[in-house]
């Protein structure tokens, strides 16, 4: 689910940017105070161990071929709290757009958003009100981990249509993108769930000091407790769906309505929201982005084809012309090593 | 002059009770290098960790005169570096670089000494060329004279090491036992392999179950077979 | 085990590698904004803005290759969006190109100005950290102002990733070399929990030491580096070529082109 450049307008990309900027700044200068030295080994170490957890697969059920794996922004969030959480996975997140390309740069700031910023605290919180101290139960541990997961998950995961909804630039239909992200995610979330509680689980088998602080209880596992979860679970969600459903066709197309980026487009419903009309001004006066305006006209007069056929030689020239500063650095670069090559060979 | 360290009636056990270390009386002169040697389990990991003050137990530990205990820690951890086990655990920062100078980035001197001692000591260790490696590009061979040399750019008057020699080839063995030859610094070196400690030590101490079972030359408690036997230990080859 | 590690070309040398990590930063986030700014449906145009990238990886020693191969490993997300505009936009289009003339529809065009957009600001991006060490891409992040405690998160994941990276496919390798048939999805969860489990308490074991080792090279709660960066005159050079071409680039290029 990271989010990609091509999903977002330059204003979108620059403001999630601000927000996530601004998100983390606050979070660390808060967390200063907190961090003590030997909480800072321990945080990025489970920062990489989050980062390898997220390889380690395993086959989904009902569906041979596929397989899932952890995002860990839950787990994270119950062993450190939501502040030193949100900074270790945002920290992953970053890693994951400067060392190995996932997500783009400019796409970081709705990644520390939807991946970071809103599971940690989303999570946090859910799981926090479902298991206070003073009724904790195993199976209230259980069904607080495991809904913390499953929305956290299911929240960042709509910002990513949303965001990019907001940036003008959806193909697709927005209510199809939105309910994909969210069925694909919906399981995704589920088995975090499940192997959030498993994990934990099986740490206070084994180091049961590890978490003494942060779980008092004991966690079993029993069908009761998962059948209950996933009873809690369906209702939530079939609710949530029944909500968009209704909801969708059209009140939710507001995205799409009179883009200035879409003329052909016949809005379905025109928003009278003057705040989304003042974004979407916002938008067309800002968005460095004119696109298509008069090419579009369909060609039939002789003066606009051959306005068409000039900007096709200009297109033409501009590609070649490309091309050829391309071979020519190339070229140079090459010629740059062999001069350097030839320059070794003789000092040797 | 002061011993380098002395322990008095230390005793150490873990949270759950279980018994690491009973009744340590042990005292190191400086400039030597002594092998603490024991078979697994025996507890000279545990005791490596007392000395700095890392665990706390009962009875007093000093080192080079001063007494370990919370309010002289800073002094102490820069008379008394330790190597660990694990050069992976040692060496935590993005660069080779970064990693020799953080210690003495710690101790307070300005940048340009820093950058000398780095300099210094990577060369030392034969790692100019590698300071601005990350460690994953180091070999294990390199990763261990790099976990020496971020404990030596701190110019410790003691330094303790643990299975130094893990997980080395034989000439990276060599080398390091090369490397260590040279240094004049207090050393302490856990180990269970014999005829590295024959090499290096002149002292040897045999610990077993937590207790101090023999202190001497280390020839003649590594020419005793029937003691190093016992303790699941073995004559190094040096003295057959 | 050995890794063709994905970071080994920024430990080359090259004019490229030379260059101060902020200006880099900078010049490509700026560039990603100006490529992402393009109309949707110009594709010739994109050629144009592919030689920045492309300068910067070939004067940077980077295969091309490498680079190409390591953008087709990121693509699958944006490649299901890509290919999904054809069917949601049929509208036709007629595109001259020079000589030839083209009939084609305009999702297939969007999907391909994409395509070419992805591709184009992936390849900068990973010019920027294939020319750029990670420790001084850290530093320069530091001088512009990154938080302290994230930058040493920063520090500790890059050191610690591939370790565990190792960590985990001798997992992966020890459970495929078990495992003989599909156990069911019960098993299989208590398999990976297990896995996972027992790799979290290694984690926070390697933590206790790592801050002990810290504590014992007198870590006291302050994060002390020392900082080699500098502007120097070859910065200022690649700052006004990288401007000099997104003016030609966003002013002369773009208006004749679209």
């Amino acid at each position: 689910m990271h989010m990609a450049n091509e999903l977002l307008s330059v204003p979108v990309a620059a403001g999630t940017l601000g927000i996530a900027a601004a998100g983390l700044g606050l979070i660390c200068r808060k967390a200063r105070t907190i961090v003590t030295s030997d909480k800072l080994a321990l945080m990025g170490i489970l920062g990489a161990f989050i980062f390898a957890a997220q390889m380690v697969n395993f086959q989904l059920p009902a569906m041979p071929g596929t397989s899932g794996h952890m995002v860990g922004a839950v787990l994270l969030a119950i062993i450190l709290g939501p502040n030193l959480g949100a900074i270790v996975i945002s920290s992953v997140v970053i890693i994951q757009c400067l060392i190995f390309q996932d997500g783009g740069l400019l796409a970081l700031g709705c990644n520390i958003i939807n991946m970071a910023l809103v599971p940690s605290y989303l999570g946090y919180f859910i799981y926090k009100s479902i298991t206070n101290a003073r009724s904790y139960t195993p199976l209230r541990f259980y069904i607080g981990a495991a809904l913390a997961s499953v929305i956290s998950i299911e929240a960042g995961a709509a910002l990513v249509p949303i965001e990019a909804a907001l940036s003008g630039v959806l193909v697709v239909p927005f209510s199809t993108f939105l309910i994909t992200m969210l069925g694909v995610h919906l399981l995704i979330g589920t088995i975090e769930g499940i192997i959030t509680v498993a994990v934990l689980g099986y740490i206070k088998q084994v180091r049961p000091d590890i978490l003494a602080e942060i779980i008092p209880g004991k966690i079993r596992l029993t069908k009761k407790t998962v059948l209950t979860t996933f009873l809690i679970l369906a209702v939530i969600i079939a609710a949530g769906f029944s909500l968009l459903a209704s909801d969708l066709p059209d009140g939710l197309e507001w995205a799409y309505a009179q883009r200035p980026d879409q003329p052909d487009f016949s809005p379905a419903v025109e928003n009278k929201n003057p705040k989304i009309n003042a974004v979407d001004e916002f938008q067309a006066k800002y968005s460095p982005m004119p696109d298509y305006s008069t090419r579009t006209a369909p060609i039939g007069q002789t003066l606009q084809q051959q306005k068409e056929l000039a900007a096709g030689w200009t297109s033409f020239a501009g590609v070649i012309g490309s091309l050829l500063t391309m071979a020519f650095i190339y070229i140079f670069a090459w010629g740059l090593k062999k001069t350097k090559r030839q320059e070794e060979l003789n000092s040797n | 002059m002061e011993k380098a360290i002395a322990l008095k009636n230390f005793s150490y056990q873990y949270p759950d009770g279980t018994k690491a270390l009973s009744n340590i009386n042990l005292s190191v002169e400086h400039h030597r290098r002594v092998a603490l040697i024991g078979p697994n389990g025996a507890g000279k990991s545990t005791l490596l960790l007392a000395v700095p003050g890392f665990i706390k137990g009962d009875g007093q530990i000093f080192v080079d005169g001063i007494h370990v205990r919370k309010k002289n820690l800073k002094k102490i951890r820069s008379i008394i570096a330790s190597c660990f086990e694990n050069p992976e655990d040692q060496l935590f920062m993005p660069t080779l670089f970064d990693d020799v100078a953080f210690g003495p980035l710690n101790l307070g001197l300005s940048p340009e000494q820093v950058k000398k001692r780095v300099e210094d000591t990577l060369k030392k260790v034969g790692l100019s060329n590698m300071a601005d490696k990350a460690p994953h590009h180091l070999s294990a061979g390199q990763k261990r004279a790099a976990a020496i040399a971020t404990v030596l750019s701190m110019e410790p008057k003691i330094i303790t090491l643990d299975e130094p020699d893990g997980n080395l080839d034989p000439r990276n063995r060599k080398n390091l036992t090369n490397l260590l030859m040279e240094l004049t610094q207090t050393l302490i070196i856990a180990t269970c392999n014999m005829d590295f400690a024959a090499e290096i030590a002149q002292r040897a101490i045999l610990v077993d179950k937590g207790q101090i079972i023999a202190d001497d030359d280390t020839e003649k408690i590594m020419k005793n077979s029937s003691l190093m036997n016992e303790h699941g230990l073995e004559v190094p080859k040096k003295f057959i | 085990m050995h890794h063709s590690y994905i970071d080994k070309f920024s430990y080359q040398n090259s004019i490229i590698h030379r260059l101060d990590s902020r200006v880099k930063v900078i010049t490509v986030l700026i560039y990603t904004a100006m490529v992402i700014s393009l109309p949707k449906t110009y594709l010739t145009v994109l050629t144009c803005y592919l030689v920045g990238p492309f300068a910067l990886l070939v004067l940077g020693k980077i295969p091309l290759k490498f680079a190409f191969k390591q953008v087709l490993l990121v693509s699958p997300f944006i490649l299901v969006l890509a290919l999904s505009s054809p069917f949601y936009d049929r509208a036709s289009l007629t595109v001259p190109f020079g000589p030839i003339t083209w009939q084609i529809s305009r999702g297939w065009l969007r999907c391909c100005v994409i395509l070419a957009k992805f591709v184009i600001t992936m390849l900068a991006l990973i010019a920027l950290v294939s020319t750029t060490r990670f420790s001084a891409l850290l530093h320069g992040l530091q001088k512009m102002g990154v938080p302290k405690i994230l930058v040493i998160q920063l520090g500790f994941l890059y050191r610690y990733i591939f370790l565990f990276i190792d960590k985990v496919q001798h997992i992966l390798q020890a459970r495929a070399a078990r495992k003989m048939r599909n156990l069911g999805f019960k098993k299989e969860t208590k398999v990976a929990a297990a896995m996972l489990g027992s790799l979290l308490i290694k984690s926070i074991n390697a933590a206790e030491n790592v801050s002990i080792a810290m504590q014992a090279r007198g870590f006291d709660g302050h994060f002390r580096t020392l900082t080699k960066s500098k502007i120097k005159a070859n910065d200022i050079i690649f700052a006004l070529v990288a401007v000099s071409l997104m003016i030609f680039l966003h002013f002369i290029i773009r208006p004749v082109m679209t």
